[in-house]
This record gives C-alpha cells, sequence and structure tokens, in this order.
C-alpha cells in the first residue's frame, strides 16, 4: 500500500523534477509517517541505544521520503496492542530495533511493523563486526526501510566519506568518517595530509597529497593493511582530483614548472599527459561524459570560473556565466554544481554559495545562502550533493537533497575540514 | 488473514563487508619520509659554515629571520609596488656572501577564502611570482624553489581584515 501511494507521488514529483534546477516543494503530508521503537534490553549501553536512535531518525529524515516521529519510545521486540499501533502518534510505519553486544560486534534485530494493522511486514538482522561502525549499521537499516516503501535509493548513505582536515599551522589528518561524522576514525597522521580521493568505487583504497617529503608527493594507501604506495612526486603543489570509473587513471593538478596545470596520469606507464594549458590557474579538474571529457576550475578570464575540455582536445568552453569567483565544482551527467563567491570583497559578509545548472538549459538553482559553502561533490546519484560549510567558527559537512530541497549539517568538533571525498 | 501478512522473516545476518577492514591507521610521523634527506647531502658544499649542524641552523635561522615578507591583495598574486623594496632586500640578502650557497625555497600562502586546490594554485602564483622577481634582481633562479602552502599555514587565525591581509604572503626557507 505504502509502495503503491509513495510510487505515484514520486512519480508526480518526478514528472516536475525532470530538471533539478527547477525547484520543487513537495507536499510533505503525502509521506509516510514512521515512528521508531527502542526494544533493546536495558543492560546494553544507553548511550549507544540512544545515539543509534537519534542516526535512525537523521537518516530517515534525510532520506526526505518519510515523516518521522522524533519521539524517543520504547517497547517490548514482540510488541502488543498498543506498542503496534502508537494510535496517539498515528504512524503508518514503525521501526522497531533491537541491540545486542558480543565481544566487539554489535547485532541489531529490526521489524518494520504496519501499523494501521498491527502487523509485522519485515523483520531482519544484522551484524557488524567492529562495534565502533555502529552508525554504519544505522544506516544500513536505513535503507533497507527507504527501499521497503519503494523511494529512490539512499544506499549513498552507506559510503564512507574521508576527508582532510587542519589540525594547526601545516599540520593535517586525513580521517574516515559516515556521512554523519557519528563515526570518525584518523587514518593518516603527522605533517601536512590533504586532498583524500577515493581510488575506487569500492572504497578500498584512496590517494593523497603528503608534503613529508622535499616536494608534495601522492601516496596511494590500501586501507586493508595500511600499506602506502607512492605514486608520483612534484615541485610545487601537487593534488589528485580524479580518479576514472575504471580506476586506472588519475587527473592530476601538477606544476612541474612551477605553473599548475590539469594531467591525466596513467597509473600502469606511469606517464602523465597535459591537459591544459594556459600560464594561469588550472585545477579541479572532473572526468565527465565517460572519462572523455573534464570540468575543471580556471582563471583565464581574470577569475575564477568553471570551464570543460576535451581530453584530446585543446578547446576549451566555458561553462558558467553567472558570478565572478566561480572556484571549485563537481559534475554529474549533464549538471553542474559550483561554489561562487558572492561578494568582491573580501570582507562584506564572505559568502560562498552553492549553484546548480543543467548544460541543457539555462536556468540557475541556489542551493545555500549563508557561510562559505565549498568543495561540492555528487553522490553516486544526482540527487545528492555533499559540501564543506564553513559558518562564524564551525566546519561542517553539509548533505543537499535536490528533489527534497533540503540542507543538512554534520559539525565537526575540532579542526577544519580541507576537502572531502565521498 | 495472517496468510496474506508479507511476513517476510528475513534472517540475513547482514555482516557489512569492507567495513571491518577499514581499520590500519598511517603515522607518517613515524615514516622515514619525514626527514629531511636533502639535509646531510648538501652540508658539505657549503664551505663558509662550520660543519657543526648547531652553527649551521643559527646560520640559517639568522638568515631567515632577515629575509622580508612579500604581501599580496586579496585573490592576487602580482607583485604590488610597496613590496618592491621588499623583494630588492631579499635578493641582497640571498646574495650576500653568507647566503649565497644556499637554495631558497619560496613558500606561498593564501588566506582563509577561497576552495583549497585553487588556493594551492594560488599559492604557488605567488611564490612563482616572487621567484621571478627575484631572478629580475639577479638572485640565480636554480637556487629558487617553490611550494604552495594553499591556506594551511596562517601567521594569524583571527577573523578580520588585517589578520587575512598577514596570510596572504611568501616566505622563505634557507636550505643547506
Amino acid at each position: 500500500m505504502f509502495k503503491k501511494i509513495l510510487s505515484v507521488l514520486l512519480f508526480v514529483s518526478t514528472l516536475f523534477a525532470a530538471d533539478a534546477t527547477v525547484e520543487v516543494v513537495k507536499k510533505m503530508d503525502s509521506l509516510p509517517k514512521i515512528a521508531i521503537q527502542d526494544a533493546t534490553a536495558q543492560d546494553v549501553d544507553k548511550d549507544l541505544r540512544i545515539k543509534f536512535f537519534k542516526i535512525l531518525v537523521g537518516d530517515l529524515k534525510v532520506s526526505s521520503h518519510f515523516r518521522v516521529v522524533e519521539d524517543y519510545l520504547q517497547s517490548s521486540y514482540e510488541g502488543g496492542p498498543v506498542e503496534n499501533f502508537l494510535s496517539d502518534k498515528k504512524p503508518d510505519l514503525i521501526l522497531r530495533f533491537k541491540l545486542s553486544k558480543s565481544l566487539e560486534a554489535v547485532f541489531a534485530n529490526i521489524k518494520l511493523i504496519n501499523a494501521k494493522t498491527g502487523e509485522t511486514n519485515s523483520e531482519k538482522s544484522y551484524k557488524i563486526a567492529d562495534g565502533s561502525r555502529y552508525p554504519f549499521l544505522a544506516h544500513k537499516i536505513s535503507v533497507d526501510v527507504n527501499a521497503h516503501i519503494g523511494a529512490p535509493s539512499i544506499a549513498w548513505m552507506e559510503q564512507f566519506v574521508i576527508f582532510a582536515k587542519y589540525t594547526q599551522s601545516k599540520q593535517s589528518e586525513i580521517v574516515l568518517s559516515d556521512y554523519t561524522l557519528s563515526f570518525q576514525k584518523t587514518i593518516v597522521k603527522g605533517g601536512l595530509n590533504i586532498f583524500p580521493k577515493w581510488a575506487n568505487k569500492i572504497q578500498d583504497s584512496f590517494y593523497y597529497t603528503s608534503y613529508a617529503g622535499k616536494d608534495p608527493s601522492i601516496y596511494k594507501v590500501e586501507l586493508k593493511n595500511g600499506s602506502r604506495t607512492k605514486i608520483v612526486s612534484g615541485s610545487g603543489m601537487l593534488v589528485c582530483s580524479d580518479v576514472s570509473r575504471d580506476g586506472k587513471k588519475l587527473l592530476l593538478t601538477m606544476a612541474p614548472k612551477d605553473q599548475a596545470d590539469i594531467y591525466l596520469y596513467d597509473l600502469a606507464t606511469k606517464r602523465a599527459d597535459k591537459i591544459t594549458d594556459y600560464s594561469g590557474i588550472d585545477v579541479s579538474g572532473s572526468f565527465v561524459d565517460n572519462d572523455k571529457r573534464i570540468v575543471f576550475v580556471s582563471d583565464r578570464l581574470g577569475y575564477p570560473n568553471i570551464f570543460a575540455q576535451n581530453i584530446n582536445s585543446k578547446n576549451v568552453e566555458q561553462m558558467v556565466y553567472h558570478g565572478k569567483n566561480n572556484n571549485s565544482c563537481s559534475a554529474f551527467d549533464n549538471y553542474i554544481v559550483y561554489s561562487s563567491r558572492e561578494d568582491k570583497s573580501e570582507f562584506g559578509g564572505g559568502t560562498f554559495n552553492l549553484y546548480l545548472i543543467s548544460t541543457q538549459t539555462d536556468y540557475i538553482r541556489q542551493l545555500t545562502s549563508t557561510g562559505q559553502n565549498l568543495f561540492p561533490r555528487f553522490a553516486t546519484d544526482p540527487d545528492t550533493i555533499m559540501f564543506i560549510k564553513n559558518y562564524k567558527n564551525e566546519s561542517a559537512l553539509g548533505v543537499i537533497r535536490l528533489n527534497a530541497n533540503k540542507t543538512y549539517h554534520f559539525p565537526l568538533k575540532t579542526g577544519k575540514i580541507q576537502s572531502i571525498d565521498w | 488473514m495472517k496468510n496474506i501478512v508479507l511476513m517476510s522473516v528475513a534472517v540475513a545476518m547482514l555482516v557489512l563487508t569492507g567495513c571491518s577492514q577499514k581499520s590500519p591507521e598511517v603515522d607518517t610521523t613515524k615514516s622515514a619520509d619525514t626527514k629531511v634527506s636533502s639535509v646531510s647531502d648538501s652540508v658539505g658544499a657549503t664551505p663558509s659554515v662550520s660543519d657543526d649542524g648547531s652553527s649551521l641552523a643559527r646560520l640559517i635561522a639568522s638568515l631567515e629571520a632577515n629575509t622580508k615578507v612579500i604581501y599580496f591583495d586579496f585573490d592576487k598574486f602580482n607583485i604590488r609596488k610597496d613590496q618592491q623594496s621588499s623583494i630588492e632586500q631579499d635578493a641582497v640578502l640571498f646574495n650576500s656572501k653568507e647566503a649565497n650557497n644556499f637554495s631558497v625555497k619560496v613558500e606561498g600562502n593564501c588566506d582563509e577564502w577561497g576552495t583549497d586546490e585553487y588556493n594551492y594554485a594560488l599559492g604557488l602564483k605567488r611564490a612563482k611570482s616572487v621567484k621571478d622577481a627575484l631572478a629580475a634582481q639577479g638572485v640565480n633562479a636554480e637556487r629558487l624553489m617553490v611550494v604552495s602552502y594553499g591556506e594551511s599555514n596562517p601567521t594569524c587565525t583571527d577573523k578580520n581584515k588585517a589578520c587575512w591581509d598577514k596570510n596572504r604572503r611568501a616566505e622563505f626557507k634557507i636550505l643547506p
């Protein structure tokens, strides 16, 4: 029943949101209402239970496919006439979870209950071997609950985020996390370690720039055993901006002659071919069109802006005709999201906003309105964008859900986020 | 009625693959890469400097303390007119008898505004502008190296214009 209702709703919204640059405000009242019950035994750490509950609430809200009852509710796992209906809350669905621990592992049993009939629609058990990663257990449950009602996938919630954060002058760490920063583990520390970039879709290794040696170097780290391999070194600056879909080629910003340009680096042959050729700044290359073309940032018009170029051609196409300081971008199919400085003066509020354009239309959609919104990155679907938000003295991960027109922030407790990938 | 209930008791003992493997850390402070490998190689090439490491370090510290930091305008990398005298003083210092056997690393830095990859490139352009200006003043370009630290190396962390002005700079490291 919910599947049918939601399918109709999503079909209708898809009709109007075929162009993501057009805002569509959906009627939230039409979404299924879900309540979450904690059925965990009292001898399990209460802090874990509450955190787990909050992550589930957050995930389902961020999905934008539910109205979520935010009250912390407890019940027995078996349920009963009151617990299976929650008449005072009037939910459509009840997600009931029961946590348990064994050595390092955390287990979760869940039931999805139709609150109109009181009957269990689905029951599953989950386990995560390393209990410190329990947020991923919650995200997996949320992804499955979302799939159960037939809503568009939110599988991106299960992706690992990797980010660098400045800790002090010339010092930064590379941290592995979930998208809410509930789980964090420092992977690289000591010195200046920046621009981490996943090496492949399965996220078992990543590249990053280290300033530990005489010149900046890009290393590849295997997460399985922590082994590091030096890929390339170069004077001036060196950044791995993107990795091809097959993982065999990198887009590097290199400056072998003190001049930053974008190069295509073949991991097998160790050969770097220069793609852009301009005496100013060319950075932040991003593969598009099946890796045959790149989108990048250049100051070739006298200010930073977004351009595109075929890898085997020197013809450069200007992609954005708005703003006078567009200094970072990410592309997905026909969409480009970019960060633009709103005020030419450096102290007039200093706002950087994110904008979305389609290469097929002239419409521009503004996605943010306060603070510095930087380093946008599309998820594996074009409906979700992650970015860095600096506002006042806080540095946060931001997540934008385009169809729902909603933005969420997950602040970092210490340090300042330098760059992200997911 | 119960027969039509979708009772999919899918007890899928779901192990989140990959998660448990992502645990090792890389601590580069314990890595050989953190050592400046070029230091001992080139000490012999500086006859005017005592082989005593602390004496060499004192000389380098003294030279670095006498360099003039070069400041830049917002989002710019050209040498301002008011910075030209600092460039000239730095050129004289680097060509002095005490310093002319050393290499000089020009470090470009930025304020906190903007996206980091662009800022690293901007810092590099600043360092390159200083390198070219020093070369124009007679410093051998082969002694000059450039590197960008983007916004990672602020000298001032307050949130005001005067502070950001101080961070948009190129400064120098003397290398034996």
